[in-house]
């Protein structure tokens, strides 16, 4: 397939307004993907902003001072977060293809990556870091002993692919609201500019992640008892009892050790430790 | 597969997972329940990897990249624990079980803190690139100049890569030793498997940070502890 032709596609209406082709701007989505390539703690996503951008200063420029000068206002500092920042991607690109054309002075870029940089941030670690991937993330580490039996019954012998159902089903779902944001946000960019936050501001993606981190205490919550009981009847012998109900006490005190700043290492090796002393002495 | 391609397969995954964790696209491939199970699969004990994965993906479910702060390293912990894990059934021959899982997790959990030091040791090489490609597009050498985005990553592949191979090869060696446990010692270990879980599952609703994680954890336990009841009383009825 033709590239350029299937690139063209879903972004005809940016290509007409900013003099880039359908081909440009997914090569600058696609570098978009390793903005944090070259993370350092002096320009943070510097390098990478300007990496992803570089194929399309190269066309809006075609005078190497010009092009020069453009490319070192994206090596100044710059950080957000990684797939929120395709937005801001794709709001260079529109405020270049201005600048190129001498609608708007070359300050403007710098201060619209100023003023969003940190509230996309935010933005973009309370919903996908703090609120999806943990959610996804316990709902698939809850669902591997359902694939587990499930395979098993199904097949009636040991098949390592369908017992890999638990991540697939986690790449998928987050990788659905992933790929897919990130894809719209950079075309927000593009289009609009300045103007993607109020696009954003309608998305609610704060309500949105209270609700999925619920979902993720009460998936890890769930597979606790599981965990118990389950490797409690199985490794318990007669003391199943013994062992189900002491692995659920130890997950309710460690719940409460840890909210009391001791670390969960500690509860960690603490809980293993009790739990080798009495499977080896009882 | 020999040793050598089951050694080369750690590497390379341990290596890409690392990348995929920090540099390139974050789809969660990295994710401890994805990337362990996939290297237990390449190691061939796919067992392992998805029980190791699933108790780290819970006991780093809160964990999160925040600003310049950098999280412990759950993917070398888990893509090492795992071929730690398969290495040690491989060379014992003994099937994959919760003793084998709980020794492996206990003995390098450690990896998850030791990772977030090695990722703040690389920050220089990418500062390098960076004032390098600075430099460069001072100079004039634009194309040149983007490429060190791409070269401020080999370190980490290569770092991490070896680190998770070093595990395969600990795993290796310490596998003469696990035949000669005494069988009470292999029995707590197989009880401590459960209370790990347990205990990863309770920082993982801590983890959440949800408003009532408590509540929602609990109710969800309990639902759980339920049903198991209900169901082994309607089995056990003749």
């Amino acid at each position: 397939m033709n590239p350029t032709a299937a690139g063209a596609a879903p972004i005809q209406g940016e290509v007409s307004s900013l003099g880039l082709s359908g081909w440009t701007l997914w090569r600058v989505f696609f570098r978009s993907l390793f903005l944090q390539a070259s993370w350092n703690p002096q320009g943070m996503q510097n390098l990478g902003l300007a990496y992803a951008v570089f194929p399309a200063l190269q066309k809006l420029y075609p005078d190497p001072q010009k092009l020069s000068e453009a490319l070192a206002r994206h090596l100044a500092f710059f950080n957000t977060h990684p797939y929120v920042g395709a937005a801001i991607v794709g709001g260079v690109l529109h405020h270049e293809a201005k600048i190129a054309r001498g609608e708007e002075p070359p300050a403007t870029v710098d201060n619209f990556k100023a003023a969003l940089m940190g509230p996309l941030a935010a933005l973009g670690d309370g919903f996908f870091w703090l609120s999806l991937r943990p959610a996804v993330g316990a709902v698939a580490a809850a669902l591997v002993p359902l694939f587990h039996a499930g395979s098993t019954r199904v097949s009636g012998r040991w098949v390592p692919w369908l017992h890999a159902g638990a991540p697939l089903l986690f790449l998928l779902l987050y990788n659905v609201v992933h790929l897919t944001l990130r894809a719209k946000l950079f075309r927000l960019g593009l289009r609009r500019g300045d103007g993607l936050v109020e696009e954003l501001g309608r998305q609610n993606l704060p309500a949105r992640g209270a609700r999925l981190r619920a979902v993720a205490a009460a998936s890890a919550g769930g597979l606790a008892a599981w965990l118990a009981l389950e490797f409690g009847l199985h490794e318990g012998g007669r003391l199943a009892p013994v062992l189900a109900g002491g692995c659920l006490a130890l997950g309710v005190v460690s719940y409460g050790v840890v909210r009391r700043q001791v670390t969960g290492y500690a509860a960690l090796y603490l809980a293993a430790l009790l739990a080798i002393v009495a499977g080896a002495s009882l | 597969m020999t040793l050598a391609t089951q050694l080369g397969v750690a590497f390379v995954w341990g290596g890409l997972m690392a990348l995929e964790r920090k540099a390139f696209l974050q789809a969660m491939f990295s994710r401890p329940v994805v990337a362990a199970t996939m290297m237990g699969l390449l190691l061939g004990d796919t067992l392992s990897g998805l029980y190791i994965g699933m108790v780290l993906e819970l006991f780093h479910l809160g964990s999160a990249s925040l600003g310049a702060a950098i999280p412990e390293h759950e993917t070398l912990a888990a893509t090492g624990t795992t071929a730690a894990a398969a290495a040690l059934s491989r060379s014992t021959g003994s099937p994959s079980t919760s003793a084998l899982w709980a020794i492996s997790i206990l003995a390098l959990l450690w990896l998850g803190p030791a990772g977030r030091k090695l990722d703040r040791y690389l920050e220089r090489f990418a500062s390098r690139s960076a004032q390098k490609a600075i430099d460069r597009a001072g100079r004039g050498e634009l194309s040149s100049a983007m490429r060190q985005n791409l070269w401020a990553m080999w370190p980490h592949f290569l770092c991490f890569g070896g680190v998770t191979a070093l595990c395969f090869l600990a795993g290796t060696w310490v596998a003469p030793l696990w035949p000669g446990l005494p069988l009470p010692l292999v029995r707590g270990l197989a009880w401590a498997y459960p209370a790990i879980g347990s205990v990863a599952a309770a920082m993982g609703v801590r983890g959440s940070r949800a408003r009532q994680a408590p509540f929602y954890g609990g109710a969800a336990a309990a639902v759980v502890a339920l049903s198991a009841a209900v169901f082994s009383l309607w089995k056990s009825t003749p």
